[in-house]
């Protein structure tokens, strides 16, 4: 895309001085006299670029560095150093001005007011942000339509489910029509029905505004459901940037199902599958795992083959976790042909 | 400064704290219930447990006296009484409170009466002790009564009006105004219970708008908002001062009403002048000055008490850092009431009890205008540096965001 990207972050990084505490009783007195202090690198010399209209998934396991970065981005965190531009402007250094462009939510805290009902939060929102009044009930109308809001409009928020607290969330983070989103695990502790909601509602707003969605998350069926790219941080350092196609066949290839069996034989005739290219772990002895490329075998496939064989009580299909991708990026695997492009 | 953004908080910071269980008792169910129980509760308290020892017949004992048997027989008829025999533990028994006061009379002590040789009567007491003060009482006044005729009967064997005894009265009479009499015991109370109640009125919104904002994790939600971190901390602090201020106006409401109230109960119970020490009779002027003078203290209560707790990670740091503040706070409005503390131009400049003071005697109808003008001054000041911190830490990443 020829035109300047949205966001634009060069060298990002942020660094925490904390103390170290001693363990023991002894290394809490200590800790009271002589402070251990260490400096954590946060976030360590970040570059990316984010064009209008992109979603785009920031991910990678506990504590990388996805929500400083996140915070950084929205302007709540000051960095060490390195330069941030987002539409033209400073996050940290025009705040006011430019949240007015941004839509944000934190997946497990609300920013709605907990013990006030959802519209009231919304009217001292559009207040915040001079939202004219028209403006306001069209969204509302839309929101109403998209997400379903209508019917808990008027309950205070610690009575909603937490399905319910995050379309609010959304429509709240939306109300001012910013053309940049900022989720923050936003389908975190959501059942399955409640995800997909969500999901399907993001994927209306990106393509009926161009809103441009930065996501971070631990659930890779929001990246496959969402993102056609993706960025993956670690311990604060940028471990790949580009498209999920080229990771999800260099990398994500593995899936699993794990079967539970009716009795011991059947994980032996499992086994003696014509398949090539599965692994087969037992568990134990009712449940086995049967690992496979994806790329090489159906999914489906699989599946019923097995059934049509074997008597199975139950069945579970996994995609790697994605700590367990991190893990083979540090353990070398394609690490350079995939990240440096 | 926008002052439409700082309402905005304001205003969601007020529908909120409207619900929050725990400010409301705090700023209206404490002052509302807990004054009147205190008051009516210890007044009618006091005087119950000072009416039961009075009624009680007190076991006394009379030791020595064998050669004065008119006395002793005297003695025993005293009404409501018990005697018990004598004894050489009395001191223990009267420790223990098995008997409640003893008399020692010494040997031929008729005989020196009649003979008019000094002699000395000892009364055996558990001082302090209520009960055992009232049973020596009656020893005592029986004593006081024999020597006062025993006098007046010599006096007259020798030709004497008992008038020589008395070439003159002293009588004390009040001139200071009734509502300075009367008053005294509440009009010392109140300054002390209005500036407390200023900070516990401000205590819980401040923890729960700062602290236990971070602990929900709504503290960074709000500041992504278009609001910024000044306006945020202004619309929080007006929220704080509106309880704190809110929580002293319903005490001193609350007060008045009580002490009325306990006034009228004990009317026929106590001697009129200690029943006036419950009722408040102060102007509304009086009132009005001490409002305004109440301001800066509760503005320096709310932007402190904010400031302490947005340096706690949780709701339980924040307590444990405000629990010493109350001590500070109480040691010199409790200071106040201590006799002999004046107000002087070294103390118009110490916080709170500056206030306190001014107050007391601005209840009892006294304006040194001088002092107020200087106390309304320092207090501005303290308030204005705590509001500072205030905004200032609010601004620190490493406050905000501590770990």
């Amino acid at each position: 895309m020829p035109s300047e990207p949205l966001i634009q972050v060069r060298d990002l990084s942020k660094h925490f001085r904390t103390f170290r505490r001693r363990p023991g009783i002894w290394g809490g007195i200590q800790n009271l006299f002589v402070r251990d202090y260490k400096t954590v690198e946060a976030v360590d010399r970040v570059t990316f670029d984010i064009s209008q209209g992109e979603m785009v998934g920031y991910i990678g396991p506990n504590g990388a560095g996805k929500s400083t970065t996140i915070k950084m981005l929205t302007g709540i965190l000051v960095p060490t150093s390195g330069e941030v531009r987002v539409g033209g402007f400073v996050p940290w250094r025009d705040r006011t001005n430019y949240v007015r462009t941004i839509g944000v939510v934190f997946g497990q805290r609300t920013q709605l007011w907990w013990d006030i009902a959802v519209i009231e939060s919304f009217h001292l929102l559009r207040k915040m942000y001079d939202v004219a009044q028209r403006d306001f009930d069209e969204r509302m109308a839309l929101f109403g339509e998209i997400l379903g809001l209508k019917d808990y409009l008027h309950t205070p928020v610690r009575k909603l489910s937490l399905g319910e607290r995050m379309r609010c969330d959304l429509a709240a983070a939306l109300l001012h029509n910013p053309p940049l989103l900022f989720l923050d695990e936003p389908t975190i502790g959501l059942d399955v029905v409640a995800k997909d909601h969500i999901r399907k509602f993001l994927t209306a707003v990106n393509e009926r505004f161009r809103t441009t969605v930065l996501l971070t998350t631990h659930d890779l069926d929001d990246i496959e459901a969402l993102c056609r790219r993706i960025i993956i941080i670690d311990r604060g350092r940028l471990l790949y940037d580009g498209p999920l196609e080229l990771l999800k066949q260099r990398l994500l290839r593995t899936k699993q199902v794990k079967f539970v069996m009716r009795d011991a034989e059947a994980c032996a005739r499992l086994a003696a599958l014509p398949i090539d290219g599965l692994q087969m772990e037992t568990v134990d002895e009712l449940t086995c795992r049967v690992r496979f490329d994806r790329t090489k075998v159906d999914t489906g496939d699989l599946v019923r083959q097995v059934l049509a064989r074997v008597e199975v009580r139950d069945l579970v299909i996994e995609d790697e976790s994605i700590e367990d991708v991190v893990k083979r990026i540090y353990a070398g695997e394609a690490l350079r042909e995939v990240s440096l492009q | 400064m926008s002052l439409r953004n700082i309402g905005i908080v304001y205003r969601k910071e007020l529908m909120d704290s409207l619900r929050d269980r725990r400010t409301l008792i705090s700023t209206i169910v404490m002052p509302l219930l807990l004054i009147p129980a205190m008051t009516i509760g210890f007044g009618s308290f006091a005087i119950s447990m000072v009416k039961k020892a009075e009624k009680e017949v007190p076991k006394l004992m009379i030791l020595g006296g064998e050669d004065s048997p008119g006395i002793v027989s005297a003695l025993r008829s005293l009404p409501d009484a018990v005697f018990v025999p004598a004894s050489d533990d009395y001191a223990r028994q009267i420790t223990n409170k098995v008997v409640r006061a003893a008399v020692r009379i010494p040997a031929g002590f008729e005989a020196s009466l009649h003979g008019g040789d000094p002699a000395s009567v000892e009364i055996y007491v558990y001082e302090g002790e209520l009960k055992s003060e009232f049973g020596a009482q009656k020893f005592r006044a029986f004593f006081d009564d024999l020597r006062q005729r025993t006098i007046e009967s010599r006096l007259a064997a020798r030709n004497l009006s008992p008038a020589i005894l008395r070439p003159f009265v002293v009588t004390k009479k009040n001139v200071a105004p009734e509502e300075k009499v009367g008053a005294a015991f509440s009009s010392a109370m109140l300054p002390y219970l209005v500036i407390l109640m200023c900070l516990t009125g401000a205590m819980y919104p401040a923890m729960d708008l700062t602290a236990g904002e971070k602990e929900r994790g709504t503290m960074e939600t709000i500041l992504t908002s278009r609001v910024s971190r000044t306006h945020l901390v202004l619309g929080k602090f007006l929220l704080v001062l509106t309880a704190s201020i809110a929580t002293a106006l319903l005490a001193v409401t609350s007060m008045g009403f009580s002490s009325h109230m306990a006034a009228t109960m004990f009317a026929k119970d106590l001697p009129p002048a200690a029943a006036q020490q419950f009722r408040l009779s102060i102007s509304p002027q009086a009132l009005a000055a001490v409002f305004v003078l109440v301001v800066p203290v509760a503005v320096l209560f709310s932007a402190a008490l904010l400031a302490i707790s947005l340096f706690a990670k949780t709701y339980k740091e924040a307590q444990s850092y405000i629990s010493p503040l109350m001590i500070v706070v109480i040691v010199p409005a409790v200071a106040s009431l201590m006799p002999g503390v004046e107000l002087n131009w070294r103390l118009a400049l110490v916080p709170i009890l500056n206030t306190s003071l001014v107050s007391k005697e601005i209840f009892t109808g006294t304006y040194h205008w001088n002092f107020i003008g200087a106390i309304l001054a320092s207090s501005c000041v303290y308030a204005a540096a705590a509001l500072a911190t205030a905004v200032h830490l609010f601004q620190r990443e490493d406050v905000l965001f501590r770990t």
